[in-house]
């Protein structure tokens, strides 16, 4: 018997269920989504705007360059091409766009802000500051490269140190910007072990981050949460979140305490506080 | 020794291949065969968080991780096992380190080789610590350290060692984020193989002179990159059709290895062994349901099909209700092997072969292109191409194209639209891509040293 015979002899519900499948609903217009349509503007050119970041088209640039001949910059920005990523995070967040379409969106808006901020004169003002390394000794960096390029997505200045980072670095950079939240990604036991020393460090030198967010692969929450500023992170995408709770007045432990809340979704890791 | 490229695949047919058994056994000290006939569990363990604050105690560590586990085998009645160390920053960097963490392990696998009999072997796997963007990955600090520390494990008694490099690693990882299954193929088919190239003649000829195999690399930094951002089922970070293409890529890749004489069994978590068995017939270890304590994968049983010795892949060092990880892992994998060698001694091992595949055959993409008759035609398609290190690694994803298609058209395999549309557009874009390898070279290179800055292509004598 060929493993075609099995196939055709025997019932495949009763070993496994392909769910992504079984879920996956008709093909739907991401303009037609009703968590894009929430967000989508509905005037022009702030639509048009939205609607090339969400396709991830570079026509986006001139649709700006064009937009910016009657609109000032800063409502191009926040009225058009923002939009147009919320509705992106939208569309991430319920699966139905994944992380190359992310990308292509990120760059999209990132070309397009060029555009108006060189009409406004300056960069347009970030959110906020995050500082981003991976611990050293530890060579691994795509979730820290996932976690920067949310949070600038997401309209943070991102400052990103990098991998195999000393502890003494992170401290000098922390020193230097100031930063809302300090991001660390560790894929070993051995070199998580940074996250704590950095913390006591910070603290020797009389500094604070709001939010020291912790994750990776070998990372668990009862050894984030066994220092201070610590706060286990999950998942890439639930940092731009942090980050904004952080700048609402959130602390590190309310961050700990309300996490499923802050990041919108059901998290295994925090399953006792939902 | 030079490079022999495969032309030719060991097995004539996919149905020769199954667990405990090779074309090519090895045999290491303390009385350990991998291919012989039988399966050898293994067990891996990470050392608690903590342990590298000093030499002492991370030798202290190893030696309990050693023990925790050797004890168990004897208690529950293991013939044989595989303890397997992966370096921590500290083991590599320091060569003495590596040497005295090796030795104290290796004291007590003897210790309970001369007392019971109960075969062991220890793979000491060194830490690839080369940053491409920092020093680059010949010659620096950091590569010279891990010559000396291969080294030094094989003067303490290491039975063989493995790797887990880096070589493409930031060129692959730019292809994951956007999608850009060229930066994919560059990365880890031509750039990888480049760089396993480099490190495999130096381990290899390192290794020949002690009583230490050179086992052996994965592409841990590349396929299993794409399969743990692909996720589960409900992943939204990478297609898994995406992810088996980049899988059937990392088996060309992987095979540089045992082109430089690297002997196997083949590393854990190298998913694309079984494309490697069919191909060289060396050995292989695998993981797959007994290494859900380190991470989820979607053929937890479809990876036992031809494997020589089987693993956990990684677990953190505590006690669990049934004891200290060492030991409770060592005693999952065990049983798993005694199993398989029980199918063995009484004829039925290829119908457990062929229900381990079953059961995982369909139930994702990245297991249909592993199930072995299909690992097989990836490997098949390799070796047409065998001497060319960027057509073989093209030949492969396409042919793993074809395997996931068929499977598809003839309502074997479900697929969403996301992972349907990923296999057609990068087919597609594959099949367009050029038959001479440095045209396709040239056009990388036009590309990604511009938007990669952590690129070094004189890494690769680019």
């Amino acid at each position: 018997m060929t493993f075609a015979d099995w196939a055709k002899k025997s019932d495949s519900d009763m070993v496994f269920k392909r769910f992504n499948v079984i879920i996956e609903g008709p093909a739907i217009k991401p303009e037609e989504d009703p968590d894009v349509k929430r967000v989508l503007p509905k005037e022009e050119p702030f639509k048009s705007l939205a609607m090339n970041v969400i396709f991830g088209d570079m026509k986006a640039v001139d649709a700006t360059k064009t937009a910016l001949e009657k609109v000032p910059p800063l409502d191009v920005i926040e009225k058009g091409l923002a939009k147009g990523m919320d509705a992106v995070s939208a569309l991430y967040a319920k699966g139905a766009y994944f992380l190359p379409d992310i990308m292509l969106s990120a760059d999209a808006m990132t070309a397009a802000i060029g555009v108006a901020e060189q009409k406004l004169g300056k960069a347009r003002e970030k959110k906020g500051t995050v500082v981003s390394f991976v611990a050293e000794g530890d060579p691994h960096d795509i979730g820290k490269n996932l976690v920067v390029m949310f949070l600038k997505a997401n309209g943070f200045e991102t400052v990103d140190l990098g991998r195999d980072v000393p502890n003494q670095d992170v401290i000098a950079a922390v020193k230097k910007h100031k930063p809302v939240m300090l991001t660390g990604t560790a894929l070993m036991t051995t070199t998580m072990t940074a996250f704590p020393k950095v913390a006591e460090m910070l603290k020797q030198q009389g500094l604070t981050v709001p939010v020291f967010g912790c994750g990776g692969g070998a990372v668990k929450r009862d050894f984030v949460e066994s220092f201070d500023m610590g706060v286990y992170g999950v998942k890439a995408f639930h940092a731009p979140k942090l980050a904004e709770a952080t700048l609402a007045g959130k602390s590190y432990k309310d961050l700990r305490k309300e996490y499923p809340k802050i990041v919108g979704e059901f998290v295994t890791e925090y399953a006792d506080r939902m | 020794m030079g490079v022999r490229r495969y032309t030719r695949m060991a097995y004539k047919d996919p149905d020769e291949m199954v667990f405990g058994h090779a074309k090519f056994p090895v045999q290491e000290h303390w009385g350990v065969q991998f291919g012989a006939g039988y399966v050898v569990p293994e067990v891996k363990v990470a050392p608690e968080a903590g342990t590298e604050r000093s030499k002492e105690t991370l030798v202290k560590e190893m030696a309990s991780i050693a023990e925790q586990a050797a004890a168990r085998a004897v208690d529950i009645g293991l013939p044989a096992f595989m303890l397997e160390q992966e370096h921590v920053f500290q083991q590599t960097f320091h060569p003495d380190w590596g040497y005295a963490c090796t030795a104290a392990q290796a004291e007590v696998l003897k210790k309970y080789y001369d007392e019971y009999g109960v075969k062991a072997a220890l793979r000491q796997t060194v830490g690839d610590l080369r940053i491409e963007e920092k020093g680059g990955l010949r010659g620096s600090d950091y590569d010279n350290k891990i010559a000396e520390t291969i080294e030094e494990c094989c003067k303490a008694g290491a039975s063989d060692i493995a790797a887990e490099t880096m070589g493409g690693k930031a060129v692959l990882d730019y292809g994951v984020m956007r999608g850009d299954i060229r930066a994919i193929l560059f990365g880890i088919g031509y750039l990888g193989s480049i760089d396993m190239e480099y490190f495999w003649k130096r381990a290899v000829d390192i290794c020949s002179k002690y009583d230490a195999r050179p086992a052996g690399d994965t592409n841990c930094s590349g396929a299993n990159t794409c399969m743990y951002v692909a996720g589960g089922l409900l992943g939204k970070d990478m297609s898994h059709t995406a992810a088996a293409l980049a899988r059937a890529i990392s088996a060309a890749r992987s095979l540089v290895a045992v082109e430089c004489g690297a002997t196997g069994p083949l590393k854990d978590c190298g998913y694309e062994n079984t494309i490697i068995k069919a191909i060289t017939g060396v050995p292989i270890c695998q993981e797959g349901k007994n290494a859900v304590c380190a991470h989820a994968d979607l053929m937890g049983n479809l990876t036992c099909q031809v494997v020589d010795c089987w693993s956990n892949e990684s677990v953190f060092h505590r006690e669990e209700m049934g004891g200290p990880t060492p030991a409770v892992w060592l005693q999952a994998t065990g049983y798993e092997a005694a199993l398989m060698n029980t199918a063995i001694q009484t004829g039925n091992a290829k119908t457990l072969r062929d229900l381990y595949t079953f059961t995982d055959m369909y139930r994702d993409p990245q297991g249909t292109l592993l199930a072995y008759p299909n690992a097989y035609r990836v490997g098949k398609a390799i070796t047409e191409y065998g001497k060319d290190i960027y057509l073989r690694a093209r030949a492969a994803a396409l042919e793993a194209s074809k395997i996931i298609t068929e499977a598809y058209e003839a309502k074997l395999l479900q697929l969403t639209r996301f992972e349907l549309d990923t296999l057609r557009k990068y087919t597609s874009i594959l099949e367009g891509l050029p038959m001479e390898a440095d045209v396709f070279v040239d056009q990388c290179m036009r590309e990604y040293p511009r938007k990669i800055p952590t690129f070094d292509p004189k890494s690769y004598g680019l």
